[in-house]
């Protein structure tokens, strides 16, 4: 409710000011704090969800006011096509740049960005024949100021309710999740590469759209503009306002135009001043003004609505009934790491709807076997098969697509979302639908998030973590991380669910509840388990058929009275020959 | 010549998975502190190199200490910004103290050049190149036969366990970025009389030596050294060919194109994703 009413303050501020003032200086600083606050908020869509840092956004707000400049002045557009044209253009710039820097990631995205904005810069000054050189280009078609003012509030409300819908949908937990654990959200069959391009090119369409405007503002653009400076004053601008948050990058922008303005004085201060309130934004607000000014809410008491208490439907049931044959094979699995045998020429077949145990003492290559088959390491020899269709050479998020959903030894959940966020992650998977949709929180994108939320909300209460969904998933103990994973992976519809060590650090009481889900999963016909534990009690208990691994070679395979006779077995893990 | 500074990238990388982003910007201290010892205040040659040099190891570890170390276990970047801000902040105050205007850097290397065929280059244009493969030469040593080197390249591929090991964390980070800075301010000092010493010059300097190291393989000294020298070559060539600007526009493409093509660089080591 406050923060309706602070939205509405905002507006109301931003309409008064033409209404008091016929300064256009005024007026002109206040256009300022819009433009960048539309730069800051689609930075806020890559920086602030996905977590990668950009230093090139110069070069993006250059493509965009240089497009649209070209289009106006030299095509003659109407200025609402030329914006369109800029945004249409810097997407696909930015769709291509994304798609070639962000193979890699962190401090290499960094320089990767850093370097595009300097070639750009580099070619607006030597291109003079159509960027018109060091000079820019005069003469566009500009609007009164005050035409000016409304076209930029207008756009600047917009790109933050765009992104404020964005955060919201399926997409915005993807970019979440993919910058909390890249692996676990691979598992869920997200494309890390994919979802990061897609941030990155909604990030510069924004970029672009400021551009556009920007060079409206003046009717005249240069190559100063559009130094590493400025990418740094938008990165700045974002991260002292409040990174992640949807109010961040309109404090930002306010404290950042007019700081300066009023520091005219200061001008040869001037990069110390930034410097400065960089440092101190780092160190003391992690999380903008904006995250230091709010204070956490709690949850008090979500709206229950009736849910049907079975298992969710899956794709487990339907498929399994006609096939025939193993569900997944592995033959002649071999690994080595620098010559050092992990694994070697395993052979493994899980059947539908089993509980298959894979045992071993520590270093037996177990949970290198999971993460050969879930697609993490490639195997050096062998091929595996699901369903009868191989795996062979196909990134995790391919392999959890086909449907093999997985947790990890040391349970991943997505810090940053809820434990209901968490689940809907994976109810989700790749079917993210459209970006554009989720932006504009379309009626379709809406109805989807809807069945999302319902089904997550189902699974959490399957599991027992119902009044929990609205708890940040960071804030749960080791027990109840495990469980949410085990949730989020069945949330994705597995026909294969492979848990690694799910019992490890779990009380007595809780392995016997797991003990329980593991046999209730089998009997309402959920997915196949493949499961990898030490506990003994509950792997006998369980499991249908247990392959037993000793320095990396499969020394025993059958029902699980069969294998604990077996002398190899006995032999591996007591260390006595009979 | 980029090969000296981007070593220093390597350096501080090994040790922390972290960098100096205003590496370049260290360079320009070091060539404005040169200055000011020898050319502001006459003091000889080695005592000005000296002092410099000392300077230089202790803004490293003030970088360190402010932009680093309070970051160096949250995985996140904001060390990468935090350097950048140490970065800018000193660039204003070289500004305000040393001024604007770049100035001539005096050293009897640059007085004539010599002459191969039509192409000319100044002896100091040679001594640059010597150095940083002398420098990387014992920056080798340093890791692989000393002790203490070795502590350092083991704190880089485990942290905890290297603390466990009674090893001084965050001195050895710091040990790292004062080396670092170290090579940097050689590498003003050295580059000061090539190009002119101004506030402004950091950035750039920073920029391409961070794609060389990129080009070499963050994780390889030799790799660096290498890309540094081809870097240089690719640069003259074409500004010699092309034009001056065209020179940094080909260099930062040829980034892009190492890093789609081999994202960990030439000599780098293929990262493998720990699960």
């Amino acid at each position: 409710m406050t923060e309706r009413l602070g939205w509405l303050a905002l507006a109301l501020a931003a309409a008064i000011v033409p209404l008091l003032t016929a300064n256009t200086y005024y007026l002109y600083v206040v256009i300022s704090i819009g433009l960048l606050t539309i730069v800051t908020a689609g930075l806020n869509v890559l920086v602030g969800l996905t977590g990668q840092t950009s230093l090139g956004h110069a070069g993006l707000y250059a493509f965009g006011a240089y497009t649209a400049a070209l289009c106006a002045a030299r095509a003659g557009l109407p200025e609402w096509a030329a914006v369109a044209a800029a945004v249409v253009v810097t997407s696909i710039v930015g769709a291509a740049v994304a798609a070639a820097a962000l193979r890699v990631t962190g401090p290499y995205l960094a320089m990767v960005t850093i370097a595009f904005g300097l070639i750009v810069e580099g070619v607006l000054i030597e291109w003079s024949s159509v960027t018109g050189g060091p000079g820019g280009i005069f003469n566009i078609p500009k609007p009164t100021l005050r035409t000016h003012y409304w076209t930029v509030m207008l756009a600047a409300a917009v790109a933050l309710w765009l992104t404020a819908n964005l955060r919201r949908s399926a997409w915005g937990r993807a970019c979440l999740a993919v910058k909390s654990s890249e692996v676990a959200a691979e598992s869920l069959g997200l494309s890390a590469y994919y979802v990061r391009i897609v941030a990155f090119t909604v990030s510069a369409a924004f970029t672009g759209a400021a551009g556009a405007l920007f060079a409206f503002l003046n009717g005249y653009i240069s190559p100063d503009s559009f130094t590493l400076q400025t990418s740094i004053l938008f990165l700045l601008a974002l991260l002292f306002g409040g990174l992640g948050r949807i109010a961040g990058p309109v404090a930002g922008s306010v404290a950042l135009t007019i700081l300066p303005e009023l520091l005219t004085g200061l001008l040869d201060y001037r990069l110390i001043l930034y410097g400065s309130l960089l440092l101190l934004s780092i160190y003391w607000l992690p999380e903008g003004v904006v995250g230091a000014l709010s204070r956490p809410r709690r949850g008090g008491g979500r709206a229950l609505s009736p849910h049907p208490a079975l298992l969710p439907s899956g794709r487990g049931q339907g498929e399994g009934a006609g096939a025939t044959g193993p569900l997944l094979t592995a033959s002649g699995v071999s690994l080595s790491f620098g010559g050092v045998a992990a694994i070697a020429d395993v052979h493994l077949a899980v059947e539908r709807g089993s509980i298959h145990a894979v045992i071993g003492p520590n270093g037996a290559g177990k949970t290198s076997l999971l993460n050969v088959l879930s697609g993490f390491y490639a195997p050096q020899a062998g091929s595996i098969a699901l369903g009868g269709r191989s795996l062979r050479g196909l990134p995790p998020y391919a392999i959890a697509r086909r449907g093999i959903a997985r947790t990890f030894q040391t349970a991943q959940v997505f810090g940053g979302l809820s434990v209901q966020d968490n689940v809907s992650v994976g109810v989700a998977g790749p079917r993210l639908g459209a970006v554009v949709a989720a932006l504009v929180s379309s009626p379709g994108s809406r109805a989807r998030e809807a069945a999302i939320q319902s089904r997550a909300q189902a699974w959490l209460d399957t599991l027992g973590l119902g009044d929990l969904a609205d708890e940040p998933a960071e804030a749960l103990a080791a027990g109840l991380r495990r469980k949410l994973e085990i949730a989020r992976a069945l949330a994705t519809a597995p026909l294969l669910l492979m848990l690694d060590e799910p019992a490890a650090g779990l009380s007595p009481a809780e392995i016997a509840a797991l003990d329980r889900q593991l046999t209730a999963l089998r009997e309402q016909g959920g997915p196949a388990v493949m499961l990898v534990e030490h506990h003994m009690d509950l792997v006998m208990a369980v499991s249908d058929r247990i392959t037993v691994l000793d320095y990396g070679r499969a020394i025993a395979d059958g029902p699980p009275d069969t294998v604990r006779r077996d002398p190899a077995v006995i032999e591996a893990y007591l260390g006595a020959s009979t | 010549m980029y090969g000296l500074v981007a070593l220093g990238y390597h350096i501080t990388w090994a040790t922390s998975r972290t960098m100096n982003f205003s590496q370049g910007h260290a360079v320009m201290v070091g060539a404005v502190v040169a200055y000011a010892m020898f050319v502001g205040l006459h003091w000889p040659f080695p005592l000005a190199l000296v002092v410099t040099l000392v300077a230089l190891a202790g803004f490293g570890a003030l970088v360190e200490r402010v932009a680093v170390r309070p970051f160096f276990l949250r995985a996140s970047p904001a060390w990468l910004l935090a350097t950048i801000a140490v970065g800018i902040i000193a660039e204003n105050v070289a500004q305000l103290t040393f001024g604007k205007d770049a100035r001539a850097f005096p050293s009897p290397l640059v007085q004539k050049p010599i002459m191969i065929g039509s192409v000319g280059f100044y002896p100091q244009e040679l001594l640059v190149p010597l150095v940083g493969l002398l420098l990387m030469g014992l920056v080798q040593l340093f890791y692989h036969r000393t002790a203490y080197g070795r502590q350092l390249k083991a704190v880089a591929f485990n942290p905890e366990a290297a603390g466990l090991m009674g090893i001084n964390i965050p001195r050895a980070v710091m040990v790292s970025y004062a080396l670092s800075a170290l090579l940097a301010g050689v590498a003003g000092v050295l580059l000061a009389p090539l190009l002119n010493v101004a506030p402004q010059m950091g950035t750039i300097i920073g920029l391409k030596a961070f794609a060389v190291a990129i080009i070499g393989g963050l994780t390889s000294a030799p790799g660096i050294v290498l890309a540094g020298l081809g870097y240089g070559l690719v640069e003259s060539f074409t500004a010699g060919y092309i034009s001056t600007r065209a020179r940094e526009i080909v260099g930062f493409g040829l980034v892009i194109l190492v890093l789609v093509v081999r994202p960990w660089g030439l000599l780098g080591e293929k990262p493998t994703r720990r699960v």
